[in-house]
């Protein structure tokens, strides 16, 4: 627990200091709301509105793939990762450090990008703001569990900015499934289905104990 | 790390599945060509035949790719991480037969190529992750690394098909793809090909990996008797070559 709290607090401390992950991940989302909604301006007609909640996770899933690349792009400088391999403890603690400062990072990205979100498609997320942060905070945890352990790997490949996406996305349908039904549901009829609810919370679980487990493979020995 | 000892039943297993690889195909084209032509899809019906059994081995394939890495990590020997590799690589191969036959099916019967369907949405991502898993180990250098890396990957990727199941239902991909194996569907003359169908991709499957392990084994062989010859004093120096 200890390991879980000093790899946390260090994440948290470095970010603090530099700030470079929030502001890319920030300006990011920003950019990728703002060319979806060129791609795809919304219409009056309720099919039209129904793609909206797709396209802000779009935006959720491609700023955490970037800050989830950078989480472990600090560890490989001066041999950082080797010595965090090298605490007395179990591993998962790390996983659970870093997944943990990603997902602090990636609510508050995902705060400022529905507000933009909402200002530019004119989609009125205030009345049901305590239940989209509910979905969004899964959908996080989903994103940032199993993407933290992907980032740990695609890290120490040779093709690392790329392999993350390729590593993360196929594995994330569950994750944006849920997530964007639930939104769905929530910007449309107000209400939060269940059924996309547990999905989501199985899956986060799911992808919480792999990844504390596999965590332990990961590392160099 | 010691060379994989030389491991000589698979090169016979090799050529004893080539064998039976060959009598199988001959008795299921045979099978095919008599089968009855089904009264409402026409011939086309008959790239069941062969969708189905793939898809069947690809799942294989997916599965044994999973346990090899379990296997790996439990062990930490080669040959479960030769085994996983070779397993994913022919699994791919069949998914992506599924995948081209599936289409054919569909265009003559459904009317379009593709339906985001339940069950080809769910083959299309299992392509996908295993195919992310190939990339993954081309881009990982030390072979140490890339087994365990696509260990954890391949584990991964196989916990992942139940949610995506759910997950993909609670979408809307409801199947309209045909339960062909369930209620007795199949007409009648129609369940002989099949089974062996199953067979001959089974055989062909078992065939393939078999081929493709051996091959890695001969690689790993290759690396080693390289590293020996290139150490000083290891078996050789490169003037002796």
């Amino acid at each position: 627990m200890n390991v879980f709290l000093a790899v946390l607090r260090k994440d948290l401390l470095t970010e603090w200091r530099s700030r470079d992950r929030l502001v890319a991940m920030g300006v990011f989302a920003l950019i990728v709301v703002i060319v979806l909604y060129f791609a795809a301006p919304p219409g009056v007609g309720s099919e039209q509105r129904a793609h909206v909640p797709g396209l802000l996770w779009v935006a959720y899933v491609f700023a955490a793939v970037l800050g989830l690349n950078r989480a472990f792009a600090l560890e490989i400088e001066n041999e950082a990762l080797s010595g965090l391999a090298l605490v007395p403890a179990d591993r998962g603690w790390i996983f659970l450090g870093k997944a943990a400062a990603s997902l602090l990072l990636l609510l508050i990205i995902q705060a400022g990008a529905a507000l933009v979100f909402a200002l530019a498609f004119d989609v009125a997320i205030g009345p049901v703001a305590l239940p989209f942060a509910a979905v969004a905070f899964l959908g996080a945890l989903g994103l940032c569990s199993v993407g933290t352990l992907f980032a740990a790997i695609a890290v120490r490949t040779t093709f690392r900015e790329v392999m993350l996406p390729l590593l993360l996305l196929p594995l994330m349908v569950p994750v944006l499934l849920g997530s964007v039904h639930a939104t769905n549901a929530l910007l449309q009829e107000g209400t939060l289905p269940w059924s996309s609810i547990q999905l989501l919370i199985v899956t986060d679980a799911v992808f919480l104990i792999v990844s504390f487990i596999s965590f332990e493979y990961v590392l160099d020995d | 790390m010691p060379p994989p000892p030389p491991d000589r039943a698979i090169p016979v297993l090799y050529r004893a599945s080539a064998v039976t690889l060959g009598v199988c195909a001959i008795i299921y084209a045979l099978l095919v060509v008599n089968a009855p032509v089904d009264s409402v899809q026409g011939v086309i019906q008959k790239i069941l035949y062969l969708h189905a059994p793939c898809a069947m081995a690809a799942y294989l394939g997916f599965l044994l790719t999973a346990i090899g890495g379990g296997l790996y990590l439990w062990k930490r020997e080669e040959r479960f991480d030769r085994f996983a590799a070779s397993a994913a690589e022919v699994g791919v191969l069949f998914c992506t037969l599924v995948l081209v036959t599936g289409p054919i099916w569909g265009k003559g019967v459904w009317g379009g190529w593709w339906s985001w369907d339940l069950r080809l949405t769910l083959t299309l991502l299992l392509f996908l992750i295993y195919l992310s898993y190939l990339l993954l180990r081309s881009f990982t250098e030390s072979s140490e690394r890339t087994a365990r890396f696509a260990a954890v990957y391949g584990i991964v990727g196989l916990a992942v098909i139940p949610l995506n199941y759910l997950a993909i239902d609670l979408a809307g991909g409801r199947s309209i793809h045909p339960e062909n194996l369930e209620g007795g569907s199949l007409g009648a003359g129609m369940g002989l090909p099949f089974a062996m169908g199953v067979i001959t991709a089974i055989v062909a499957f078992s065939h393939l990996l078999l081929g493709r392990i051996d091959i890695a084994r001969l690689r790993a062989q290759l690396a080693e008797r390289e590293i020996e010859r290139d150490t000083p004093g290891g078996g050789g120096a490169p003037w002796d070559t």
